[in-house]
């Protein structure tokens, strides 16, 4: 075994580093795009086409005072920035992204899709602690908010993968990306399960229209509201990360992950992924945002019916 | 049982100006509101005393930015007849112009802001780009974007000119499809209607007895319009329709300001070309030294509603009194009304639904703390009370 290769990859590609780097790239991509979307430049000044405004807003947080309020939680409120950071990075180690020629991911095993799964509700549950640990009005109420909508899309996001897992026969991210060589993808198998999975990633993520926890206009920042400097840099970060892994996910699941005809793989990858960040930039620029009740009414009454008719269709078809 | 207080504003990203109110809430439901005004109280009542009838014009075009207009062809309107000035024709036509480019400049940053308010970002930079369409012709015409200094006692500042006409004329037509869009987008759009059909019900009798103006009460199904039913400028001599909704909620307010966009679009079209063409200006100067004692009440319907203004002139050069009843004043009981029972999430929605503005609307009211009592006080007392105390200050 070669020790200094699965540092290599374990730290810089395509591990922490990469992930790091191309989640900013992401984030530019949808500022970009957002902008687009509404005849605005979007970042413009620090680098070329603004493409290095992310890296800047990041160094500029990380700069900031880092202000603790005396009357939070000490432990949630500090351990939450940093889990939420740490998991969502955790997360991305079991996409396979085909660097290095290896199929698998830098960690696989029989059972990393639940695990993955496991993390976006572990990842909500800390940003909950955070906000209810911050002791303030806005951050209780979107914190609640947060947790009343993870009954929403938690469960469609799971029937819908549910789907594919039981289609490919595998718990094993890996294994399910193998599964689809020779363009056999699931969406062509099972396009309802993305357009729902596609909504569900946009509700975790809560991004409009279910930007319903951090709604600027009603809570003045949701669960954020009481943090700052590096805490917000990191928090911010994660969103960025779970953002890119959410669309990891998808593009494993759906779209053959880093299957491509010839050449190297992870440039597959990243286009696949650039897509599916596309269609959810363009999902975020085309929606008012719903009331709590109203979400959880939308996902209730019309996804994760559809969710179990996804289930049902796999299972005739398979 | 004790509810839990939320306290909003006066610092608030859903509020673009200073207001507080305090809802008390069970679960996600209000139970009562408290608004609280005064934060951005400016004394321009007080200052409005001690300037000439010539140098209030430019005051009372900064109460408001966004309906400036409005204020100073209400302020120009009850000073002339003051004086007793006929302005000529021409000039009040074009006063229309500028009137109700304004309003639909005004109604437009509102449909953005409620836009915003909902979350839907994309309308709202649509929204306020359509809107700079019209300050580059606001600008053409007035030389400015938002303080036009376009009404002068007596007339108006500038003549138009066949370019600028051309280019209005090519702003309406533009307008007319964005306007055809805009009610496209809000009546088709779920989530829009989700998040406004419904919410802050004002009923017809609560906003004839809350005393609401403009669209808040029109969209209540009031037929009131100060342009119709007490006509000034040029309203009396230009057909037009009175937009009314029967809905009572914020969707009907929508919709009534987007119509009325519309008829204003049609309303600067019939002026255009009905234009007179005697001259814009007759000179008032030699009547502003003394100016005889006389008081009148002059009103204008203002982008968001009814604007009063009562002047009274004591012989001199500068008014002996000036008080403005500003619309968004007439339409904060109706939201305190509108607010009860919904969601805190429709707090932004219905604040916003009355297009607040709240530095127009703030006044002094004297408290005594000690026994908690609001004290009125005629002019007269005010100004007694206020040289006491100076007198006592001064020892």
């Amino acid at each position: 075994m070669n020790l200094g290769l699965e540092l290599v990859k374990v730290l810089v590609y395509p591990g922490l580093l990469f992930i790091i780097i191309l989640s900013l790239i992401v984030e530019w991509i949808d500022r970009k795009i957002y902008a687009k979307a509404q005849n605005r430049i979007g970042p413009y000044h620090i680098g070329p086409k603004g493409f290095l405004q992310p890296f800047a807003d990041l160094i500029k947080l990380l700069t900031k005072e880092d202000i603790t309020p005396p009357h939070v939680d000490k432990l949630n409120y500090t351990i939450a920035p940093f889990t939420v950071l740490y998991l969502s990075i955790i997360g991305f180690y079991f996409i396979p992204t085909c660097a290095w020629g290896t199929s698998r991911a830098i960690l696989a095993f029989e059972g990393d899709y639940l695990l993955v799964l496991t993390i976006f509700s572990l990842a909500t549950l800390f940003t909950f602690l955070g906000g209810w640990g911050s002791y303030n009005r806005f951050g209780a109420i979107g914190s609640l908010r947060a947790l009343l909508l993870v009954t929403g899309y938690e469960i469609p996001l799971f029937i819908c993968s549910a789907a594919v897992v039981i289609d490919a026969g595998t718990l094993c991210l890996s294994k399910i990306v193998m599964v689809q060589q020779g363009f056999n993808w699931f969406i062509i198998k099972q396009p309802l399960g993305f357009a729902l999975s596609l909504l569900a990633c946009q509700a975790e993520l809560e991004r409009i229209p279910f930007d319903i926890p951090e709604a600027e206009t009603e809570i003045v920042g949701g669960w954020l509201t009481e943090f700052s400097g590096r805490k917000l840099a990191f928090f911010r970060l994660a969103t960025d990360i779970e953002v890119t892994l959410l669309a990891a996910f998808i593009v494993t699941l759906y779209l053959g992950g880093p299957l491509g005809p010839t050449g190297p793989s992870i440039i597959y990858f990243l286009i696949k992924l650039f897509f599916v960040v596309f269609l959810l930039s363009l999902l975020r620029s085309i929606f008012a945002r719903f009331r709590i009740d109203q979400a959880l009414t939308f996902f209730w009454k019309y996804i994760i019916p559809l969710s179990f008719l996804q289930i049902i269709i796999a299972l005739a078809i398979r | 049982m004790s509810y839990m207080e939320i306290p909003v504003g006066p610092q608030h990203p859903a509020l673009k100006e200073p207001i507080r109110f305090v809802f008390k809430v069970d679960g996600e439901i209000i139970v009562d509101v408290e608004p609280r005004l005064g934060y951005a109280h400016r004394g321009i009542e007080k200052l409005a005393e001690t300037r000439t009838y010539v140098q209030n014009i430019y005051l009372f075009e900064r109460i408001c930015g966004i309906c400036s207009a409005a204020h100073t062809l209400c302020y120009v309107g009850g000073v002339e007849e003051l004086i007793g000035v006929e302005v000529p024709y021409r000039a009040k036509y074009l006063r229309t112009i500028v009137a109700e480019l304004n309003r639909i400049h005004s109604h437009l940053l509102w449909y953005g802001v409620l836009a915003h308010e909902i979350g839907f970002d994309t309308l709202f930079m649509y929204a306020w780009r359509d809107r700079e369409y019209v300050l580059d012709i606001v600008e053409m015409l007035c030389g400015n974007r938002v303080l036009y200094g376009y009404n002068l006692i007596g007339g108006v500042r500038h003549d138009i000119t066949p370019q600028i006409e051309e280019a209005m004329r090519k702003m309406i037509k533009y307008m007319r499809q964005r306007i055809k869009y805009y009610r496209k987008v809000t009546q088709e759009d779920n989530l829009i209607r989700a998040r406004t059909q419904g919410v802050g019900m004002l009923k017809r009798r609560d906003a004839i007895e809350l005393g609401a103006v403009g669209p808040t009460a029109r969209a209540s199904n009031v037929d009131m319009d100060v342009r119709r039913d007490d006509p000034y400028a040029a309203y009396g001599e230009i057909p037009f329709n009175v937009i009314t909704y029967k809905d009572e909620d914020s969707y009907a307010r929508t919709l009534v300001r987007i119509d009325e966009i519309e008829e204003s679009l049609n309303i600067i079209e019939y002026a255009l070309s009905h234009l007179p063409s005697d001259g814009i200006l007759v000179d008032t100067r030699r009547y502003l030294v003394k100016v005889p004692i006389k008081e009148v009440v002059s009103r204008a319907e203002a982008p968001r509603g009814e604007l009063i203004y009562y002047i009274r002139s004591n012989g001199t050069n500068k008014p002996d009194r000036i008080k403005i009843r500003t619309p968004t004043l007439a339409n904060i009981p109706a939201v305190c009304v509108m607010l009860k029972d919904s969601y805190i999430a429709d707090i932004p929605v219905i604040v916003a639904s009355i297009d607040p503005c709240i530095a127009c609307t703030d006044r002094v009211t004297l408290v005594d703390i000690r026994k908690g009592k609001v004290i009125e006080m005629s002019h007269l007392e005010l100004i007694k009370h206020a040289n006491e105390w100076y007198r006592r200050c001064s020892k």
